[in-house]
Protein backbone atom coordinates (compact mmCIF):
# COMPACT_ATOMS: atom_id res chain seq x y z
CA UNK A 1 0.00 0.00 0.00
CA UNK A 2 2.96 2.32 1.01
CA UNK A 3 4.51 1.45 -2.64
CA UNK A 4 1.14 2.44 -3.80
CA UNK A 5 0.65 5.87 -1.90
CA UNK A 6 4.73 6.93 -3.46
CA UNK A 7 3.50 6.09 -6.72
CA UNK A 8 0.64 8.47 -6.72
CA UNK A 9 1.65 11.09 -5.13
CA UNK A 10 5.08 10.81 -7.89
CA UNK A 11 2.62 11.02 -10.59
CA UNK A 12 0.96 13.61 -9.20
CA UNK A 13 4.16 15.48 -8.53
CA UNK A 14 5.44 14.71 -11.56
CA UNK A 15 2.42 15.86 -13.71
CA UNK A 16 2.02 18.70 -11.56
CA UNK A 17 5.67 19.59 -13.22
CA UNK A 18 4.75 19.18 -16.46
CA UNK A 19 1.50 20.98 -16.26
CA UNK A 20 3.45 23.88 -14.86
CA UNK A 21 5.89 23.84 -17.49
CA UNK A 22 3.46 23.92 -20.36
CA UNK A 23 1.46 26.58 -18.78
CA UNK A 24 4.21 28.95 -18.29
CA UNK A 25 6.43 28.93 -21.49
CA UNK A 26 5.93 32.05 -23.25
CA UNK A 27 3.52 32.65 -25.74
CA UNK A 28 4.16 35.64 -27.93
CA UNK A 29 2.57 38.28 -25.35
CA UNK A 30 5.16 40.10 -24.82
CA UNK A 31 6.27 40.80 -28.70
CA UNK A 32 8.92 38.53 -29.27
CA UNK A 33 7.91 35.14 -31.35
CA UNK A 34 7.28 32.22 -29.83
CA UNK A 35 10.29 30.14 -29.37
CA UNK A 36 10.79 26.73 -30.68
CA UNK A 37 11.33 25.46 -26.95
CA UNK A 38 8.19 26.55 -26.09
CA UNK A 39 6.07 24.59 -28.90
CA UNK A 40 8.44 21.49 -28.05
CA UNK A 41 7.30 21.94 -24.68
CA UNK A 42 3.70 21.70 -25.24
CA UNK A 43 4.08 19.39 -27.88
CA UNK A 44 5.89 16.64 -25.57
CA UNK A 45 3.31 17.74 -22.82
CA UNK A 46 0.54 16.48 -24.83
CA UNK A 47 1.69 13.41 -26.16
CA UNK A 48 2.50 12.30 -22.69
CA UNK A 49 -0.97 13.22 -21.29
CA UNK A 50 -2.01 11.09 -24.42
CA UNK A 51 0.23 8.23 -23.28
CA UNK A 52 -0.88 8.85 -19.38
CA UNK A 53 -4.84 8.56 -20.83
CA UNK A 54 -4.14 5.66 -22.69
CA UNK A 55 -2.56 3.82 -19.10
CA UNK A 56 -5.41 4.74 -17.71
CA UNK A 57 -7.51 2.38 -20.29
CA UNK A 58 -8.95 5.40 -22.27
CA UNK A 59 -8.21 5.09 -26.25
CA UNK A 60 -7.32 8.15 -28.41
CA UNK A 61 -10.67 9.05 -29.44
CA UNK A 62 -12.22 8.92 -26.30
CA UNK A 63 -8.74 10.85 -24.83
CA UNK A 64 -9.26 13.73 -27.23
CA UNK A 65 -13.25 14.18 -26.29
CA UNK A 66 -12.08 14.76 -23.11
CA UNK A 67 -10.17 17.42 -23.98
CA UNK A 68 -12.24 18.54 -26.83
CA UNK A 69 -14.93 20.02 -24.84
CA UNK A 70 -11.97 22.70 -23.26
CA UNK A 71 -11.80 24.29 -26.07
CA UNK A 72 -14.57 26.48 -26.23
CA UNK A 73 -13.34 27.35 -22.56
CA UNK A 74 -10.21 28.08 -23.69
CA UNK A 75 -11.00 30.40 -27.13
CA UNK A 76 -13.08 32.75 -24.86
CA UNK A 77 -10.08 34.05 -23.16
CA UNK A 78 -7.38 33.04 -26.16
CA UNK A 79 -9.19 34.61 -29.08
CA UNK A 80 -9.53 38.82 -27.29
CA UNK A 81 -6.76 38.44 -26.31
CA UNK A 82 -5.01 37.42 -29.42
CA UNK A 83 -7.37 40.37 -31.46
CA UNK A 84 -5.00 42.84 -28.84
CA UNK A 85 -2.11 41.38 -30.11
CA UNK A 86 -0.41 43.38 -33.09
CA UNK A 87 -1.89 42.88 -36.21
CA UNK A 88 0.29 40.59 -38.31
CA UNK A 89 0.78 38.35 -34.92
CA UNK A 90 -2.74 37.68 -34.18
CA UNK A 91 -3.09 34.02 -35.73
CA UNK A 92 0.62 33.21 -33.87
CA UNK A 93 -0.05 34.41 -30.21
CA UNK A 94 -4.08 32.84 -30.29
CA UNK A 95 -2.66 29.58 -31.40
CA UNK A 96 0.11 29.63 -29.15
CA UNK A 97 -2.26 30.70 -25.93
CA UNK A 98 -4.88 27.88 -27.09
CA UNK A 99 -2.30 25.10 -27.18
CA UNK A 100 -0.87 26.08 -24.45
CA UNK A 101 -3.87 25.83 -22.55
CA UNK A 102 -5.04 22.92 -24.09
CA UNK A 103 -1.81 20.93 -23.41
CA UNK A 104 -1.67 21.58 -19.66
CA UNK A 105 -5.34 21.02 -19.11
CA UNK A 106 -4.88 17.79 -21.42
CA UNK A 107 -2.11 16.69 -18.73
CA UNK A 108 -4.31 17.33 -15.48
CA UNK A 109 -7.16 15.35 -17.35
CA UNK A 110 -4.78 12.91 -17.54
CA UNK A 111 -3.28 12.40 -14.25
CA UNK A 112 -7.01 12.67 -12.69
CA UNK A 113 -8.60 10.07 -15.52
CA UNK A 114 -5.11 7.78 -13.79
CA UNK A 115 -5.35 8.26 -10.38
CA UNK A 116 -9.21 8.77 -9.69
CA UNK A 117 -10.20 10.24 -6.34
CA UNK A 118 -9.29 8.10 -4.32
CA UNK A 119 -5.80 7.92 -5.73
CA UNK A 120 -6.02 11.86 -5.56
CA UNK A 121 -6.52 11.61 -1.95
CA UNK A 122 -3.94 9.13 -1.46
CA UNK A 123 -1.11 12.01 -3.21
CA UNK A 124 -2.31 14.28 -1.47
CA UNK A 125 -1.99 12.51 2.14
CA UNK A 126 1.24 11.01 1.03
CA UNK A 127 2.67 14.21 0.28
CA UNK A 128 2.03 15.96 3.83
CA UNK A 129 -0.22 18.65 2.49
CA UNK A 130 -2.14 19.89 6.06
CA UNK A 131 -4.13 16.29 7.45
CA UNK A 132 -7.59 19.06 7.73
CA UNK A 133 -7.64 20.41 3.93
CA UNK A 134 -7.04 16.21 3.02
CA UNK A 135 -9.87 15.19 5.68
CA UNK A 136 -12.12 17.91 3.65
CA UNK A 137 -10.89 16.99 0.76
CA UNK A 138 -11.81 13.37 1.13
CA UNK A 139 -15.26 14.38 2.87
CA UNK A 140 -16.12 16.34 -0.26
CA UNK A 141 -15.43 13.65 -2.81
CA UNK A 142 -16.92 10.95 -0.82
CA UNK A 143 -20.51 13.14 -0.37
CA UNK A 144 -20.08 14.28 -4.54
CA UNK A 145 -21.76 11.35 -5.44
CA UNK A 146 -24.62 11.21 -3.27
CA UNK A 147 -25.37 14.90 -3.41
CA UNK A 148 -25.13 15.09 -7.34
CA UNK A 149 -27.74 11.80 -7.29
CA UNK A 150 -30.11 13.63 -4.82
CA UNK A 151 -30.09 17.02 -7.17
CA UNK A 152 -30.98 15.07 -10.46
CA UNK A 153 -33.65 13.44 -8.30
CA UNK A 154 -34.35 16.59 -7.30
CA UNK A 155 -34.99 17.87 -10.86
CA UNK A 156 -36.13 15.40 -11.99
CA UNK A 157 -39.26 16.04 -9.51
CA UNK A 158 -39.47 19.45 -10.77
CA UNK A 159 -39.29 18.35 -14.10
CA UNK A 160 -42.55 16.00 -13.35
CA UNK A 161 -44.49 18.41 -11.01
CA UNK A 162 -44.13 21.00 -13.88
CA UNK A 163 -45.11 19.46 -16.91
CA UNK A 164 -44.32 21.98 -20.54
CA UNK A 165 -42.22 23.97 -18.62
CA UNK A 166 -39.37 21.85 -17.38
CA UNK A 167 -37.10 22.14 -14.65
CA UNK A 168 -36.98 26.00 -14.75
CA UNK A 169 -38.75 28.90 -16.14
CA UNK A 170 -37.59 31.63 -18.22
CA UNK A 171 -35.60 34.11 -15.66
CA UNK A 172 -36.57 37.24 -17.39
CA UNK A 173 -40.22 35.64 -18.19
CA UNK A 174 -41.01 35.35 -14.82
CA UNK A 175 -37.66 36.28 -12.66
CA UNK A 176 -39.60 35.97 -9.03
CA UNK A 177 -40.53 31.96 -9.50
CA UNK A 178 -37.78 30.96 -11.21
CA UNK A 179 -35.14 32.56 -8.67
CA UNK A 180 -37.41 31.17 -5.66
CA UNK A 181 -38.11 28.10 -6.98
CA UNK A 182 -34.21 27.73 -7.22
CA UNK A 183 -34.13 28.88 -3.73
CA UNK A 184 -36.08 26.44 -2.35
CA UNK A 185 -34.70 23.86 -4.19
CA UNK A 186 -30.53 24.62 -3.39
CA UNK A 187 -31.98 25.38 0.12
CA UNK A 188 -33.48 21.31 0.70
CA UNK A 189 -30.35 20.18 -1.24
CA UNK A 190 -28.10 22.05 1.89
CA UNK A 191 -30.28 20.95 4.49
CA UNK A 192 -30.25 17.34 3.25
CA UNK A 193 -26.86 17.66 2.91
CA UNK A 194 -26.00 18.58 6.43
CA UNK A 195 -28.36 16.70 8.28
CA UNK A 196 -27.11 13.88 6.28
CA UNK A 197 -23.87 14.72 7.26
CA UNK A 198 -24.53 15.32 10.61
CA UNK A 199 -26.07 11.51 11.12
CA UNK A 200 -23.21 10.18 9.59
CA UNK A 201 -20.96 12.05 12.35
CA UNK A 202 -23.45 10.76 14.91
CA UNK A 203 -23.13 7.73 13.83
CA UNK A 204 -19.82 7.62 13.70
CA UNK A 205 -19.14 9.12 17.21
CA UNK A 206 -22.01 6.55 18.49
CA UNK A 207 -19.19 3.71 17.51
CA UNK A 208 -16.63 5.16 19.19
CA UNK A 209 -15.04 7.72 16.62
CA UNK A 210 -13.47 10.41 18.26
CA UNK A 211 -14.80 13.54 18.57
CA UNK B 1 -14.84 33.17 -13.34
CA UNK B 2 -12.54 30.49 -13.41
CA UNK B 3 -9.30 31.08 -14.96
CA UNK B 4 -7.88 28.37 -17.10
CA UNK B 5 -4.14 27.54 -16.94
CA UNK B 6 -1.71 28.81 -19.55
CA UNK B 7 -3.21 32.17 -19.26
CA UNK B 8 -0.98 33.99 -16.28
CA UNK B 9 2.65 34.71 -15.96
CA UNK B 10 4.74 32.86 -13.73
CA UNK B 11 5.11 36.35 -11.47
CA UNK B 12 1.34 36.54 -11.01
CA UNK B 13 0.94 32.42 -10.76
CA UNK B 14 3.58 33.03 -7.64
CA UNK B 15 1.71 35.99 -6.27
CA UNK B 16 -1.60 34.14 -6.62
CA UNK B 17 -0.36 31.41 -5.06
CA UNK B 18 1.27 33.11 -2.32
CA UNK B 19 -1.76 35.26 -1.38
CA UNK B 20 -4.07 31.58 -1.64
CA UNK B 21 -1.97 30.21 0.60
CA UNK B 22 -1.32 32.15 2.95
CA UNK B 23 -5.49 33.17 3.26
CA UNK B 24 -6.23 28.70 3.32
CA UNK B 25 -3.04 28.97 5.84
CA UNK B 26 -4.53 31.39 8.51
CA UNK B 27 -8.37 29.70 8.02
CA UNK B 28 -6.85 26.34 9.13
CA UNK B 29 -4.94 27.82 11.87
CA UNK B 30 -8.10 30.09 12.95
CA UNK B 31 -10.34 26.30 12.58
CA UNK B 32 -7.70 24.80 14.61
CA UNK B 33 -7.89 27.10 17.38
CA UNK B 34 -11.43 27.08 17.21
CA UNK B 35 -12.94 25.26 21.06
CA UNK B 36 -15.55 23.74 18.53
CA UNK B 37 -14.40 22.57 15.46
CA UNK B 38 -16.67 21.37 12.59
CA UNK B 39 -16.64 17.63 11.98
CA UNK B 40 -14.65 17.56 8.37
CA UNK B 41 -17.80 15.47 7.32
CA UNK B 42 -19.92 18.53 7.40
CA UNK B 43 -17.52 20.43 5.90
CA UNK B 44 -16.91 18.18 2.89
CA UNK B 45 -20.96 17.88 2.54
CA UNK B 46 -21.25 21.75 2.49
CA UNK B 47 -18.25 21.37 0.03
CA UNK B 48 -20.33 18.95 -2.30
CA UNK B 49 -23.15 20.80 -1.79
CA UNK B 50 -21.78 24.18 -3.18
CA UNK B 51 -19.96 21.91 -5.91
CA UNK B 52 -23.87 20.61 -7.05
CA UNK B 53 -25.54 24.39 -6.68
CA UNK B 54 -22.92 25.72 -8.82
CA UNK B 55 -23.86 22.81 -11.88
CA UNK B 56 -27.54 23.65 -11.47
CA UNK B 57 -27.46 26.09 -14.36
CA UNK B 58 -30.48 28.72 -14.69
CA UNK B 59 -31.46 30.02 -18.10
CA UNK B 60 -30.61 34.19 -17.46
CA UNK B 61 -31.54 34.60 -21.51
CA UNK B 62 -31.59 32.48 -24.61
CA UNK B 63 -28.17 30.64 -25.00
CA UNK B 64 -26.83 32.32 -21.53
CA UNK B 65 -26.87 30.94 -18.06
CA UNK B 66 -25.89 31.46 -14.91
CA UNK B 67 -25.13 29.46 -11.22
CA UNK B 68 -24.69 30.06 -7.92
CA UNK B 69 -20.94 30.46 -6.54
CA UNK B 70 -21.53 30.06 -3.57
CA UNK B 71 -18.77 31.87 -1.39
CA UNK B 72 -21.00 34.28 0.61
CA UNK B 73 -23.78 31.71 1.05
CA UNK B 74 -21.06 29.52 2.69
CA UNK B 75 -19.08 32.48 5.05
CA UNK B 76 -22.93 33.17 5.93
CA UNK B 77 -23.49 29.40 7.07
CA UNK B 78 -20.33 28.51 8.24
CA UNK B 79 -17.93 31.42 9.07
CA UNK B 80 -15.47 33.16 6.82
CA UNK B 81 -12.61 30.70 7.76
CA UNK B 82 -14.73 27.90 7.02
CA UNK B 83 -16.11 29.37 4.18
CA UNK B 84 -12.25 29.63 3.04
CA UNK B 85 -11.44 26.09 3.29
CA UNK B 86 -14.75 24.77 1.50
CA UNK B 87 -13.99 26.90 -1.47
CA UNK B 88 -10.55 25.64 -1.81
CA UNK B 89 -11.26 22.33 -1.70
CA UNK B 90 -14.42 23.09 -4.40
CA UNK B 91 -12.04 24.71 -6.20
CA UNK B 92 -9.51 22.53 -6.03
CA UNK B 93 -11.76 19.19 -7.06
CA UNK B 94 -13.60 21.33 -9.74
CA UNK B 95 -9.48 21.94 -11.07
CA UNK B 96 -8.24 17.98 -10.36
CA UNK B 97 -11.41 16.42 -11.14
CA UNK B 98 -12.92 18.60 -14.09
CA UNK B 99 -10.55 20.82 -15.16
CA UNK B 100 -12.86 23.72 -14.34
CA UNK B 101 -10.37 25.96 -13.93
CA UNK B 102 -6.62 25.35 -13.98
CA UNK B 103 -3.69 23.93 -12.02
CA UNK B 104 -1.43 26.38 -11.64
CA UNK B 105 -4.25 28.63 -11.39
CA UNK B 106 -5.24 27.60 -8.50
CA UNK B 107 -3.96 29.74 -6.74
CA UNK B 108 -5.75 32.50 -8.71
CA UNK B 109 -9.21 30.86 -8.56
CA UNK B 110 -8.72 30.65 -4.62
CA UNK B 111 -7.84 33.98 -4.18
CA UNK B 112 -10.41 35.30 -6.36
CA UNK B 113 -13.40 33.11 -5.11
CA UNK B 114 -12.21 31.49 -2.08
CA UNK B 115 -10.52 34.16 -0.25
CA UNK B 116 -11.69 37.57 -1.79
CA UNK B 117 -15.02 36.65 -2.37
CA UNK B 118 -14.97 34.86 1.18
CA UNK B 119 -14.26 37.59 3.03
CA UNK B 120 -15.84 40.34 1.05
CA UNK B 121 -18.84 38.58 1.21
CA UNK B 122 -18.51 37.80 5.30
CA UNK B 123 -17.87 41.32 5.92
CA UNK B 124 -20.50 43.30 3.85
CA UNK B 125 -23.06 40.20 5.36
CA UNK B 126 -21.71 40.85 9.22
CA UNK B 127 -21.63 44.15 9.28
CA UNK B 128 -25.62 44.10 8.15
CA UNK B 129 -26.52 41.06 10.53
CA UNK B 130 -25.17 43.24 13.41
CA UNK B 131 -26.66 46.46 12.54
CA UNK B 132 -30.37 44.47 12.01
CA UNK B 133 -29.88 42.01 14.62
CA UNK B 134 -32.67 39.76 13.39
CA UNK B 135 -33.32 36.79 10.96
CA UNK B 136 -34.09 39.41 8.33
CA UNK B 137 -30.81 41.12 9.03
CA UNK B 138 -28.77 37.90 8.25
CA UNK B 139 -30.77 37.22 4.63
CA UNK B 140 -30.20 41.21 3.95
CA UNK B 141 -26.71 40.74 4.41
CA UNK B 142 -25.99 37.50 3.15
CA UNK B 143 -27.92 39.11 -0.27
CA UNK B 144 -25.25 42.22 -0.10
CA UNK B 145 -22.25 39.74 0.96
CA UNK B 146 -23.51 38.23 -2.13
CA UNK B 147 -23.41 40.80 -4.65
CA UNK B 148 -19.86 42.29 -2.82
CA UNK B 149 -18.17 38.98 -3.21
CA UNK B 150 -19.11 38.74 -6.87
CA UNK B 151 -18.02 42.10 -7.35
CA UNK B 152 -14.59 41.49 -5.63
CA UNK B 153 -14.06 38.51 -7.47
CA UNK B 154 -14.50 39.53 -10.49
CA UNK B 155 -12.21 42.54 -10.18
CA UNK B 156 -9.40 40.57 -8.80
CA UNK B 157 -9.93 37.94 -11.71
CA UNK B 158 -9.55 40.71 -14.40
CA UNK B 159 -6.15 42.25 -11.89
CA UNK B 160 -4.59 39.14 -12.91
CA UNK B 161 -5.42 38.24 -16.35
CA UNK B 162 -4.58 42.09 -17.15
CA UNK B 163 -1.22 42.24 -14.67
CA UNK B 164 -0.55 38.82 -17.17
CA UNK B 165 -0.38 40.94 -20.33
CA UNK B 166 -3.30 39.28 -21.69
CA UNK B 167 -5.38 42.42 -21.47
CA UNK B 168 -4.86 45.88 -20.51
CA UNK B 169 -5.74 46.18 -16.90
CA UNK B 170 -8.24 49.09 -16.69
CA UNK B 171 -10.45 48.20 -19.48
CA UNK B 172 -10.83 44.69 -19.00
CA UNK B 173 -11.34 45.63 -14.71
CA UNK B 174 -13.87 47.80 -16.44
CA UNK B 175 -15.79 44.99 -18.61
CA UNK B 176 -15.44 42.78 -15.61
CA UNK B 177 -17.44 45.06 -13.43
CA UNK B 178 -19.88 46.11 -15.50
CA UNK B 179 -20.49 42.46 -16.98
CA UNK B 180 -20.28 40.94 -13.15
CA UNK B 181 -23.10 43.38 -12.07
CA UNK B 182 -26.06 41.66 -13.44
CA UNK B 183 -24.18 38.14 -12.01
CA UNK B 184 -23.90 39.49 -9.38
CA UNK B 185 -27.60 40.24 -8.62
CA UNK B 186 -28.29 36.89 -9.59
CA UNK B 187 -25.95 35.83 -7.06
CA UNK B 188 -27.60 38.08 -4.37
CA UNK B 189 -31.47 36.95 -5.49
CA UNK B 190 -30.29 33.27 -5.47
CA UNK B 191 -28.66 33.52 -2.21
CA UNK B 192 -31.46 35.42 -0.40
CA UNK B 193 -33.52 32.58 -1.76
CA UNK B 194 -31.70 30.20 0.00
CA UNK B 195 -31.14 32.05 3.23
CA UNK B 196 -35.21 32.48 3.42
CA UNK B 197 -35.33 29.13 3.52
CA UNK B 198 -32.73 28.33 5.75
CA UNK B 199 -34.01 30.46 8.16
CA UNK B 200 -37.38 29.21 7.67
CA UNK B 201 -36.36 25.83 8.81
CA UNK B 202 -33.43 26.00 10.23
CA UNK B 203 -32.32 28.80 11.57
CA UNK B 204 -29.62 26.81 13.69
CA UNK B 205 -27.35 26.22 10.88
CA UNK B 206 -26.36 29.82 10.36
CA UNK B 207 -23.63 29.46 12.46
CA UNK B 208 -21.38 32.10 10.18
CA UNK B 209 -23.20 35.59 10.82
CA UNK B 210 -24.59 36.20 13.86
CA UNK B 211 -25.19 39.01 16.49
CA UNK B 212 -22.84 36.47 18.71
CA UNK B 213 -20.62 35.71 15.76
CA UNK B 214 -17.27 34.32 17.03
CA UNK B 215 -14.35 36.53 18.09
CA UNK B 216 -12.19 34.98 15.80
CA UNK B 217 -13.95 36.33 12.93
CA UNK B 218 -13.07 40.12 13.87
CA UNK B 219 -9.72 39.60 11.71
CA UNK B 220 -11.85 38.46 9.01
CA UNK B 221 -14.25 41.40 8.91
CA UNK B 222 -11.50 43.44 9.03
CA UNK B 223 -9.53 41.93 5.80
CA UNK B 224 -12.77 41.88 3.91
CA UNK B 225 -14.08 45.69 4.49
CA UNK B 226 -10.43 46.76 3.97
CA UNK B 227 -10.47 44.10 0.79
CA UNK B 228 -14.04 45.95 -0.22
CA UNK B 229 -12.70 49.38 0.39
CA UNK B 230 -8.96 48.62 -1.53
CA UNK B 231 -11.15 47.30 -4.43
CA UNK B 232 -13.13 50.22 -4.61
CA UNK B 233 -10.26 53.05 -4.58
CA UNK B 234 -7.96 50.94 -6.89
CA UNK B 235 -11.02 50.41 -9.32
CA UNK B 236 -13.64 53.07 -9.22
CA UNK B 237 -11.55 55.90 -8.45
CA UNK B 238 -9.59 56.07 -11.97
CA UNK B 239 -13.55 56.47 -13.29
CA UNK B 240 -14.40 59.15 -10.75
CA UNK B 241 -15.72 62.12 -12.61
CA UNK B 242 -13.18 64.86 -13.12
CA UNK B 243 -16.25 67.73 -12.82
CA UNK B 244 -15.43 70.29 -10.11
CA UNK B 245 -17.01 69.13 -6.48
CA UNK B 246 -19.71 71.92 -4.67
CA UNK B 247 -17.01 73.63 -2.70
CA UNK B 248 -14.91 73.95 -5.64
CA UNK B 249 -17.79 75.21 -8.09
CA UNK B 250 -19.52 77.43 -5.57
CA UNK B 251 -15.59 79.46 -5.29
CA UNK B 252 -15.76 79.69 -8.91
CA UNK B 253 -18.76 81.34 -9.28
CA UNK B 254 -18.18 83.54 -5.95
CA UNK B 255 -14.35 84.60 -7.44
CA UNK B 256 -12.47 83.25 -4.61
CA UNK B 257 -11.04 80.27 -6.34
CA UNK B 258 -8.16 81.84 -6.94
CA UNK B 259 -7.13 82.24 -3.07
CA UNK B 260 -7.03 78.96 -2.06
CA UNK B 261 -3.17 78.43 -1.33
CA UNK B 262 -1.55 75.82 0.25
CA UNK B 263 1.75 75.87 3.22
CA UNK B 264 3.09 72.68 1.94
CA UNK B 265 3.09 70.22 -0.55
CA UNK B 266 0.85 67.06 -0.51
CA UNK B 267 3.02 63.63 -1.34
CA UNK B 268 0.68 63.18 -4.03
CA UNK B 269 -1.01 66.27 -5.46
CA UNK B 270 -4.44 65.57 -7.43
CA UNK B 271 -3.61 62.01 -7.01
CA UNK B 272 -0.71 62.31 -8.78
CA UNK B 273 1.93 59.67 -8.46
CA UNK B 274 5.66 60.56 -9.83
CA UNK B 275 6.25 57.34 -11.25
CA UNK B 276 3.28 56.31 -12.81
CA UNK B 277 2.81 58.50 -16.05
CA UNK B 278 -1.06 57.08 -16.89
CA UNK B 279 -3.48 59.45 -14.80
CA UNK B 280 -5.86 56.85 -13.99
CA UNK B 281 -2.96 53.91 -13.33
CA UNK B 282 -2.04 56.45 -10.73
CA UNK B 283 -5.16 57.72 -9.69
CA UNK B 284 -5.70 54.13 -8.51
CA UNK B 285 -2.30 53.53 -7.13
CA UNK B 286 -2.94 56.47 -4.97
CA UNK B 287 -6.38 55.22 -4.00
CA UNK B 288 -4.72 52.12 -2.51
CA UNK B 289 -1.71 53.76 -0.80
CA UNK B 290 -4.47 55.76 0.62
CA UNK B 291 -6.53 53.62 1.93
CA UNK B 292 -4.04 51.51 3.76
CA UNK B 293 -3.04 54.92 4.94
CA UNK B 294 -5.79 55.41 6.48
CA UNK B 295 -6.45 51.73 7.74
CA UNK B 296 -3.04 52.19 9.49
CA UNK B 297 -3.96 55.39 10.94
CA UNK B 298 -7.26 53.99 12.17
CA UNK B 299 -5.93 51.13 13.70
CA UNK B 300 -3.63 52.97 15.60
CA UNK B 301 -6.14 55.10 16.94
CA UNK B 302 -8.40 52.18 18.18
CA UNK B 303 -5.32 50.54 19.71
CA UNK B 304 -4.25 53.81 21.17
CA UNK B 305 -8.15 54.59 22.94
CA UNK B 306 -8.02 51.16 24.44
CA UNK B 307 -8.57 50.88 27.68
CA UNK B 308 -5.63 48.67 29.02
CA UNK B 309 -6.57 45.13 29.28
CA UNK B 310 -5.58 44.02 33.21
CA UNK B 311 -6.64 40.33 32.22
CA UNK B 312 -9.90 40.32 33.72
CA UNK B 313 -11.28 38.63 30.78
CA UNK B 314 -8.98 36.00 30.95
Amino acid sequence: MASTDRLHAAAFVGSLALVLAAALAPAGLDGRAVSLWAWATWSIVFVVALLVFRRAGLLLPEALRRVGWLVPMVAVFAVPAALLAPAEEHFMVGAALSIRALSAAAMGAAVATWLGPSGLVRAVRHLRLPARLADVFEATLASLAIVLRQVRAMLRAREARRPGFGAWSDLFASPRDTVRGFGRLVASLLLRSLERAEALEQARRARGGAA
Amino acid sequence: MHSPDGFLTAGVTGVTWAIAGVGVATALRAEKRDPNPMPAGVLGATAAFVFAAQMINIPVAPGISGHLVGAALSAVLLGPWRAMIVMAVVLAVQALLFQDGGITALGANTTDMGVGASLAGYAVAALSARWMRSARGCVVGGVLGAFAATLVAAVLTALWLGLSGLYPVLPIVQFMLVTHVAIGLLEAALTGAVLVTVVRWRPDLLRGVSSDAPLASGGALVAGLLGVALAIAAFLSPFASMLPDGLEHAAGRLGFSGRAASGWTAPFPDYAMPFVSSPSVATAVAGVVGTIGVAIVAWGVSRGLRPPDHGLHR
